[in-house]
């Protein structure tokens, strides 16, 4: 079945948390060995994520009467699949906003950008310094800014300061793959509190740093040689669900 | 639609109309459809349950029973939708194509779940078309591996693009079995698997029917495993049907249900695809039914 090292969906062995390497080297040998594309990645995690979120906060639990989203997406692959996450929640009858302050030159991450617009998802043109004015105006945020693949050290602008007012609002944050700001393995006690983290894949060593309601696994596609060579011990997903709650 | 009553409270009316229809006794669940009597593809042994009803959001409940009030496509519709979807969208094939892929696997899990099956683990035989259709076939096969099915592909006929090789490699290295020569009997198919998906042809089909797949839809029209279609019964005519060819047992239409899905009888029809923008399906005149909650599939009347 799905998973080798769990039966009934109770553990045997430990679930495996990245270091930055091991997240590296999976990622090249799904597209350089399994021949993966990058877009159809990136569509499998930005759909797998708006699935994460949907659980978490159903359309009828949030408290607005509109069921608004904010997706602040960074600049390089963590953006892009917050962009498409964020496509998905409108399918799904969300309506997100995205802030998306340095589009990616990137012609594999533009087209996801016009999908968005075509779709009306509107973009803002800057974010607002008052904190009070996102907590009102929106139910939760996705942080699709950084990744597993951010360079070590200190948060270039824009970013640094959007993590700035981030760090301030009191609506939910979820963070895609690694909250951003935080090293990929060590985390990082001055940066962003999510309350949600969506690990793709498989979760980063900064995972065990993750002080907030619900972590979950999203993206149900990881060839079964990959997770042994890797020893990821990933639990059972649910029927044919892409999202399991660690 | 549930939303608009739950947002804007304008919708109240259909709420008050669905507990006088459910009084009346008009709202019935989804039994399964008979099955057709003659001719292949279809199991008359194996008469599972239903599928389970994706009724969810009363996403049927607003509809007379039998017929969603859907629109069926003609060739010509669904090649613009297509068209529009990659030029005016800017959607890659790669994209929808994998989401395409999904939603089969997701309705093939829903209407044949592992525990219908009389081997274990279960086995499938994916049979792959030149084109895109079997490059959706391709994508179902891998996620169907994810759920715990165990896949065989038949792909005797594969272009030469780097999205289909990539497929191929993505099947192949998941340990995916790929078969050199197309089983001779029909018996021997419903020996070694549970259920044959036909990803042979899809929306484009026109003309005469090139071999290897000739044989190949002989051979199928013979077995007696249920045959899931992906989007057209391979042989048939996108409009009109065909009576002389195979008859699957379902029919897993992608974005909306073309004019050849009128003809089908078979005991399930699921929708797929669930990426149509909303701007697109108005254009178009879809009225597809709305989908239950994250799902990607929906199960048709």
């Amino acid at each position: 079945m799905s998973c080798p090292s769990s039966q009934s969906g109770e553990q045997i062995e430990p679930l495996r948390y990245l270091s930055r390497v091991e997240a590296e080297a999976i990622e090249k040998e799904l597209l350089e060995d399994y021949r993966f594309g990058r877009q159809q990645l990136i569509e499998i995690w930005g759909h797998a994520s708006a699935m994460a979120v949907s659980k978490v906060f159903p359309l009828p639990s949030l408290p607005r009467k509109q069921p608004t989203v904010l997706v602040v997406c960074g600049p390089d692959q963590n953006g892009a699949i917050g962009l498409v996450c964020a496509r998905h929640l409108r399918v799904f009858e969300y309506e997100p906003t995205i802030f998306y302050p340095k589009r990616s030159l990137n012609s594999l991450y533009r087209d996801f950008t016009t999908q968005c617009e075509k779709m009306d998802i509107p973009f803002l043109s800057y974010l607002p310094t008052e904190v009070q004015l996102i907590n009102d105006a929106y139910n939760l945020v996705i942080d699709a800014i950084l990744g597993a693949d951010a360079e070590p050290g200190e948060v270039k602008e824009p970013y640094a300061s959007i993590l700035a007012t981030l760090k301030q609002i009191r609506i939910p944050i979820i963070s895609l793959d690694v909250p951003s700001g935080w090293d990929v393995e060590t985390g990082n006690s001055e940066g962003i509190s999510p309350d949600v983290l969506v690990s793709l894949a498989a979760p980063k060593q900064c995972a065990t740093r993750f002080l907030g309601r619900h972590h979950l696994l999203a993206g149900r596609f990881l060839p079964y040689d990959v997770q042994k060579k890797y020893e990821l011990n990933l639990p059972e997903y649910p029927g044919t669900d892409c999202v399991v709650s660690l | 639609r549930l939303l608009g009553a739950r947002r804007g409270g304008a919708e109240r009316g259909w709420m008050s109309g669905l507990r006088a229809l459910l009084g009346l006794g008009l709202l019935v669940s989804s039994g399964s459809r008979l099955v057709a009597a003659a001719g292949g593809g279809r199991c008359p042994a194996r008469r599972g349950p239903p599928a389970a009803a994706a009724w969810g959001r009363s996403a049927s409940a607003m509809q007379s029973p039998g017929r969603s009030g859907v629109k069926f496509l003609s060739q010509e519709e669904a090649q613009a939708i297509d068209q529009e979807l990659f030029t005016e969208y800017k959607f890659s094939v790669d994209q929808l194509m994998e989401l395409a892929g999904l939603s089969c696997a997701t309705a093939i899990a829903k209407a044949y779940p592992p525990s219908s099956f009389p081997n274990s683990p279960p086995t499938v035989l994916i049979v792959c078309g030149p084109g895109n259709n079997g490059g959706d076939g391709l994508v179902c096969a891998r996620h169907l591996k994810m759920f715990g099915y165990e896949p065989t592909v038949h792909y005797p006929k594969r272009p030469g693009k780097a999205l289909f090789e990539g497929l191929t490699t993505q099947c192949q290295k998941m340990d995916i079995p790929f078969l050199s020569e197309f089983p001779s009997e029909a018996t021997l198919i419903d020996e070694l698997y549970g259920l044959v998906v036909d990803a042979i042809f899809g929306f484009s089909f026109k003309g005469a029917v090139r071999e290897p797949f000739g044989s190949i839809l002989r051979t199928l029209e013979q077995v007696t495993v249920p045959i899931a279609s992906i989007d057209i019964p391979s042989g048939w005519d996108v409009e009109k049907g065909n009576p002389d060819s195979i008859q699957p047992d379902m029919l897993i239409s992608l974005t909306a249900p073309k004019k050849a899905a009128q003809h089908f009888a078979g005991r399930y029809h699921f929708l797929g695809g669930r990426f149509v923008p909303m701007a697109l399906q108005q254009k178009y005149s879809l009225h597809l039914p709305p989908y239950p909650k994250t799902d990607c599939v929906l199960q048709l009347p």
